[in-house]
């Protein structure tokens, strides 16, 4: 597998407080890797970097480099509202806009002109609301508020409203964590399916999640990359004792 | 355990007696007030008028003579008599004067109509003749600069400060200046007009765009504070969702702050604009306290506005300009009222 995202010797700085030391990790493509590690070890940090989310936090200065296609998306000429189409992203909390279902979905081939008529902005919403396994949820009320939909609903519409930009990579945030079994499962599902059309980077605090959907997983601590390989192998054979402290509960 | 547990108990039954009573006293202060302007203020919308009949209807044209005689010609009484019909207060009426009152009245040649003249006419040295017309004009017409001025300077700022502006030490000290600002007293703008609009620019003193211009000075920190505050309360988390699909920061700002601001933004814009509409002690200072007979056509004619106008009449000592008073405080009132009420709808539809 050719690696989508290459991340090389990343140093990252919230003003004098380090975050992140000497991170170097590849993300294969159409696979999902997940990030874990204890709250605070800096998963949320690099997530950030891959779609350059943490430019609007003041004083942040990064280090190294971050490939995307073997192209530096801290390269002075890149232009970031460009690299956010390539690289979408999901957040912890479902945000989606206080907007109808339809006009979430929408937004984003609204402000990148994707579409040349009304018709196709409406194929376009429901292929990717079919793609999130919303569409036959929601068809009937398309046009009511997206906050009225279920705390599971919402987080696959934020799902619909990310790859209907037809970004390459998705970024997600521990998205099932405010979320209850059920409609977790049905996002597992869900991002199992993507694979197949994206690369996906998963936050995850929950072992058999990261089990269940990716396919390389990466162990943080305290800033630092630990270890990082293929997830089944990491699970059962991890070789530094932090990784098999957390894995077998003694921290978390 | 169970006696701490009963003591504090008791403290909090104390504290909401105490709250309740406190609640109490300022609604009997708040009633008082309102009832005692509502009872001198209400005759003021009340005119007396006497039947006005020809000593001599054979001299006159035939229509005129036909109108008089069959329809009394009802005309304004004067202020003392309008007093003494309403209030039984002789005043400067001789004894012969009130036999006729009265005899009048037993022949239902007096009556008590609405006073539209209030609402219509402008200031007046004659009580009776009196209205708020002039003022509420001046008040619309100042009110309008202020709002044109304040309003876009106000928000302009707000987003800057809010959403552009690099945080170093310079932008905390316009922010922490912006914020003592608020709280200054309403005079030291009036004394700030008077320096630059009147001395330094040369304005015409007692005119709307002059009395607008100061009252937006007023207005503009509370605009500002008003909207940083509804800017800072649109969650973050909206404002990630948009950047991460590519929206540039202007579409962020465009598409989504500010539409979600906008409902916090005219609440305090409304509320900052009816506390100028209320507000007499800069425009006096800026010498907007002549008596004004015509209301003004444009920004530069002199110039009265409501709570002006009603500071002049309460320095009269004649009893017609007392009620005049108290009727145009309910007036004044009314379209505070009003406003608060519009600020209090936009809150209460956009919270939902
Ligand atoms: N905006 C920020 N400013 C300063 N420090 C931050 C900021 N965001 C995160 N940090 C710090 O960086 C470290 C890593 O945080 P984060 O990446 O959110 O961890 P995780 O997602 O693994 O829980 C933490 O110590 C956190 O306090
Ligand atoms: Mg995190």
């Amino acid at each position: 597998m050719p690696l989508k995202i290459d991340v090389k010797d990343l140093n990252l700085f919230y003003g004098d407080k380090q975050a992140l030391f000497n991170v170097s990790l590849g993300f294969p493509e159409f696979q999902t890797t997940a990030l874990m590690g204890p709250s605070g070890c800096g998963k949320s940090s690099l997530l950030r970097c891959l779609n350059r989310l943490n430019d609007i936090i003041p004083n942040v200065h990064i280090q190294g480099k971050v490939l995307l296609d073997k192209e530096d998306i801290y390269a002075p000429s890149l232009d970031v509202v460009e690299l956010r189409t390539h690289v979408g992203m999901v957040f912890q909390k479902p945000n989606p806009f206080p907007h109808s279902i339809y006009e979430n979905v929408a937004y984003g081939p609204r402000i990148h002109t994707l579409f040349k008529d009304k018709t196709e902005l409406d194929e376009i919403v429901e292929k990717n609301l079919a793609r999130a396994g919303l569409w036959d949820e929601v068809k009937d009320r398309l046009h009511q508020p997206a906050t009225r939909l279920s705390g599971g609903q919402q987080q696959r519409l934020c799902i619909a409203r990310a790859i209907a930009v037809n970004p390459e990579v998705i970024l997600m945030d521990e998205p099932c964590s405010a979320l209850d079994p059920i409609a977790t499962a049905r996002v597992e599902e869900l991002i199992d399916e993507l694979r197949e059309r994206f690369t996906i980077v998963i936050v995850t605090h929950n072992l058999q999640q990261a089990a269940r959907v990716s396919q390389q997983t990466a162990f943080f601590h305290s800033g630092h990359l630990v270890e990082a390989g293929e997830t089944g192998a990491l699970f059962t054979m991890p070789q530094d004792e932090r990784t098999q402290g957390y894995i077998t509960g003694r921290y978390g | 355990m169970t006696s701490s547990l009963k003591t504090r108990r008791r403290k909090e039954k104390w504290f909401r007696r105490m709250g309740f009573l406190s609640l109490c006293l300022a609604l009997l202060f708040l009633g008082g007030i309102l009832g005692k302007i509502v009872y001198t203020g209400y005759p003021a919308f009340f005119r007396t008028e006497v039947a006005a009949q020809a000593e001599r209807p054979d001299l006159l044209n035939v229509h005129a003579r036909y109108f008089l005689k069959e329809n009394k010609k009802w005309i304004t009484a004067s202020d003392d008599v309008d007093m003494y019909y309403k209030h039984e207060v002789v005043g400067n009426l001789t004894p012969h004067q009130i036999q006729a009152i009265d005899s009048l009245k037993n022949q239902g040649q007096i009556r008590l109509v609405f006073n539209t003249g209030f609402f219509t006419h402008s200031d007046s040295r004659e009580p009776e003749l009196a209205g708020i017309w002039g003022g509420l004009i001046g008040s619309l017409l100042t009110l309008f600069v202020t709002f044109c001025t304040a309003f876009p300077i106000g928000i302009g700022t707000a987003l800057y400060l809010e959403e552009f502006a690099p945080k170093n030490r310079f932008t905390n000290w316009v922010e922490a200046n912006i914020n003592n600002l608020a709280a200054v007293p309403s005079i030291l703008f009036g004394l700030l007009g008077l320096v630059f609009f009147i001395h330094f620019l040369g304005l015409p003193r007692p005119s709307a765009l002059v009395g607008g211009l100061t009252l937006g000075l007023m207005s503009l920190p509370v605009i500002v504070v008003a909207t940083r505050a509804a800017l800072s309360s649109v969650p973050p988390t909206l404002k990630e969702a948009a950047l991460g699909l590519g929206a540039t920061p202007l579409q962020v700002l465009f598409h989504h702050v500010v539409p979600m601001a906008m409902p916090g933004i005219m609440t305090g814009v409304i509320l900052s604009l009816a506390r100028a509409l209320g507000e007499t002690a800069p425009l006096l200072m800026i010498g907007m306290v002549a008596f004004i007979a015509t209301p003004p056509s444009t920004f530069l004619d002199p110039t009265t506005v409501l709570p002006v106008q009603i500071f002049n009449w309460s320095r009269s000592s004649e009893m017609g300009f007392v009620e005049n008073t108290s009727g145009a405080i309910l007036v004044l009132l009314i379209v505070l009222a009003i406003l608060n009420g519009i600020a209090i709808f936009i809150r209460k539809k956009f919270e939902s």
